[in-house]
């Protein structure tokens, strides 16, 4: 699934490992997902639109 | 903002563990080479045991580096080093009062159970690794390494099986199931990291 978390870290200027920081998971996870290897689970993709105060479709696309 | 998606090169564990390997086989042959037997072999199996020590404190600094650690899988570490020592130490004194008491009936169960306590404590720190990993990235590719090295585990058993049936090849003690499976749990370790995952 394709997403759009480098680009609104970007937006905010954090890095990988100030993303896992704030979402309380590893920099592995943060770059998994933002590279498309892993889709995270619902409650870490709610946790992820509530980071970035927007709603889980604005983040995740559909391939 | 930093292009941290690129991997950080670190090569100590795998160092660490390449010493560990050549250090527990070296000594092994060479003590079978010797014609040591019981406990003398044991006891010189346990200065390559220290390495575990390097090799754990390498893969941790490796996993901080990486940023692909978290608190379970510091405990699930310090459980592996708990878990080897035991081992250890339990085959010792096993094979050591086996050697002096040559005990019989319900002493000898005991004394043969003994070093397959600290694997069932293995087992178990494995399952509370499981349980206790929070970060679900992390937790899920482990689960998938650990049932890679099932798969290993369980072709070679069965090929091995087979073949010692047919008298192919001699008989192997089943309690190598855990280092085969743990063969195939690193290979799969080594394969994630090589495609970066």
């Amino acid at each position: 699934m394709k997403n759009r978390l480098k680009v609104l870290r970007a937006e905010r200027d954090w890095s990988q490992g100030d993303l896992a920081e704030r979402l309380e998971v590893s920099r592995q996870s943060v770059n998994a997902i933002e590279t498309g290897k892993y889709d995270p689970s619902l409650p870490l993709a709610f946790r992820i639109a509530d980071l970035f105060e927007l709603r889980i479709e604005d983040i995740f696309l559909k391939d | 903002m930093a292009d941290d998606n690129a991997p950080v090169a670190n090569h100590a564990p795998l160092l660490w563990a390449l010493a560990f390997v050549v250090a527990m086989f070296g000594t092994g042959f060479g003590a079978r080479f010797a014609g040591l037997d019981g406990i003398w072999t044991m006891i010189v199996m346990l200065p390559p045991m220290l390495l575990l020590i390097p090799l754990i404190r390498s893969t941790e600094r490796s996993g901080n580096l990486a940023g692909c650690t978290s608190p379970a899988l510091k405990r699930y570490n310090r459980r592996g080093l708990i878990w080897s020592f035991s081992y250890v130490a339990a085959l010792f004194f096993a094979v050591s009062v086996n050697d002096w008491l040559k005990p019989e009936g319900p002493l000898l169960w005991l004394i043969a159970v003994l070093p397959a306590l600290p694997i069932i404590y293995f087992v178990w720190a494995l399952y509370r690794y499981l349980v206790e990993e929070t970060d679900e990235y992390l937790k899920l590719r482990y689960a998938i390494n650990a049932l890679f090295g099932l798969g290993f585990l369980l072709i070679v058993g069965t090929v091995w099986g087979f073949l010692e049936s047919f008298k192919v090849v001699p008989h192997v003690e089943s309690w190598m199931v855990v280092p085969v499976w743990a063969i195939g749990l690193g290979v799969a370790q080594i394969w994630q990291r090589m495609r970066g995952a």
